[in-house]
């Protein structure tokens, strides 16, 4: 009975575990590919998430919208709380409004004397915050604004505070924003007043940590932390937000952009930066030159130096250059690429 | 009465296609941005794991290769190799679906448990083979151990709500076949 059951798919079984083989090495290739050549399928991935999450959006945006409704309203259980704290900080409001004021003038005045231009370079586009980035592990919104609007990789995303991401990916109506907390994020900052450089690196927490300080007794908690704009791949300059010591007894940030509540995203148009066009090689001193030898020593190229000053071509053509040729040309390759 | 049950193949079928773009889209709601959070479940990998264990026929390989791949794409993970692992351990399953049939549920939970675990652990291997930076293991694992809890309560919700069980003594197929 079990035979006349499995009769006919007896025949179809090794096709199909052929078949499923063949696919799952698909898959694995699509991998690898995208492995190797990350830049081009992120290129593929973002013209399709830009096909599929705008279809969504007639349901993202109000379910969105509803859930903050949901969150405001369990916020009204301490209404009279809230009141009074709004109350002391508009007291303390007016006095920073007063003294804003008088700053605002102090400035227009030195500008005029300076008669100074402000750049116009710093125009920006703003977007509405479409989709998370949908896992646990990854930290990155998608923008409703894209190639249609100029919108160029690498530039900076702030909110109306602080800097919240940069561009990375960039489909026709949508570009997706790294944010500061993902682990991917390496942003280099200022840290005011000292003038210390700093590598802000996500890490998925909430408290980016600061990597590479120079004189670490130079920072203190509260100090302001902005871009420095070196390396020109993002603009200097703009607010990230306050160191903070972390439970570690780590210089971390204290981000001044609001996470919680990501809506509107201003997209800064930053022309002059240096575009980033390979995945990236090695960062080091750079390599001498590669020594000029005839194409039939070819595979010998630092046979030379290694030879002493009596060596004679012989020297170089029996010697096995077997094991340090591979290493010498595959850095050679990453720097020149 | 054969064609009614074909019908409810599709019919099944449909249902999972509906559930799969529900979860991801409530995954892609922007609600808040806040990092750190502790990693939720992978509800779709549960009922991936728990209709193959019961009803492999409903849902083919091409349509659990398409849904895996567009979350694959849409949240940010490296295209394929998550898909390729999931399509692995449902054939798995899927080859041992005669076993599996006789299991009873505390036995069938552990096999998805060591599968659950196995997948990450694929995974992570693949990862590290190929120099990809990763999130931390304890992170990764919180995410698997809620998979694993929340099983139980998937297999529970579609036998409550599609009747969703492994084939009972004696029933037909949409052949009419002997399952």
């Amino acid at each position: 009975m079990a035979k006349t059951r499995t009769g006919p798919e007896e025949f179809g079984r090794p096709v199909r575990r052929i078949m499923v083989g063949l696919l799952v090495l698909l898959l694995l290739a699509i991998f690898l590919l995208w492995r190797v050549d990350s830049p081009r399928m992120e290129r593929f991935r973002a013209v399709l998430v830009d096909k599929v999450v705008p279809s969504f959006d007639w349901a993202l945006l109000p379910v969105t919208k509803a859930a903050a409704m949901i969150d405001d309203f369990q916020s009204y259980t301490r209404i009279y709380e809230q009141n009074q704290e709004l109350r002391r900080e508009l007291q303390q409001m007016k006095a920073w409004k007063e003294a804003a004021l008088q700053l605002e003038q102090k400035n227009a005045r030195l500008l005029d004397l300076n008669q100074v231009r402000l750049d116009p370079k710093f125009t920006h586009v703003t977007g509405i915050v479409l989709a998370d980035s949908g896992s646990p592990f990854r930290q990155s919104v998608l923008l409703n604004v894209g190639e249609r609007d100029g919108i160029l990789d690498g530039w900076a995303t702030m909110d109306g505070i602080g800097l919240v991401g940069r561009i990375a990916g960039v489909g026709p109506t949508t570009s997706r924003v790294i944010l500061l907390t993902d682990s991917n994020s390496r942003i280099p900052v200022t840290i005011q007043p000292s003038g210390q450089k700093a590598l802000l690196s996500g890490d998925n927490s909430t408290l980016p940590p600061l990597d590479f300080i120079e004189d670490q007794d130079q920072v203190r908690p509260g100090d302001r932390v902005v871009t420095s704009g070196d390396g020109g791949v993002f603009p200097a300059d703009l607010l990230v937000g306050q160191v903070a010591l972390g439970s570690d007894k780590r210089l971390r940030v204290l981000l001044s952009a609001d996470y919680g509540r990501l809506e509107f995203l201003r997209v800064l148009r930053s022309h002059d930066l240096a575009p980033i066009t390979n995945s990236g090689g090695i960062v080091g001193p750079p390599l001498p030159p590669a020594v000029p030898t005839p194409l039939a020593e070819g595979p010998a190229p630092d046979a030379p130096i290694l030879t002493p000053a009596g060596g004679t071509t012989t020297d170089v053509i029996n010697g096995d250059p077997g094991e340090s040729d591979p290493s010498a040309v595959i850095p050679q390759g990453d720097t020149g690429g | 009465m054969a064609e009614n049950i074909g019908k409810n193949v599709w019919l099944y079928r449909g249902i999972f296609i509906l559930l799969a773009f529900f979860l991801l889209f409530v995954r892609l709601l922007p609600l808040s941005s806040v990092p750190g959070h502790l990693p939720g479940p992978d509800l779709l990998l549960c009922i991936i794991l728990a209709w193959v264990m019961r009803r492999p026929e409903y849902l083919p390989v091409m349509m659990i290769t398409a849904i895996v791949f567009l979350e694959d794409i849409l949240l940010m993970r490296p295209l394929g190799l998550w898909t390729a692992l999931v399509v692995l351990a449902t054939e798995f399953l899927r080859s041992r679906a005669a076993l599996t049939r006789e299991l009873s549920f505390a036995v069938e939970w552990m096999l998805i448990a060591g599968l659950m675990i196995g997948l990450l652990v694929a995974n992570r291997i693949f990862f590290a083979i190929t120099f990809l930076p990763q999130p931390v293991f304890g992170f990764a694992l919180t995410q698997t151990l809620w998979s694993i809890l929340c099983y139980p309560f998937v297999v529970m919700v579609f036998r409550a709500t599609l009747d969703l069980r492994k084939p009972a003594m004696g029933e037909l197929d949409a052949m009419g076949r002997r399952l």
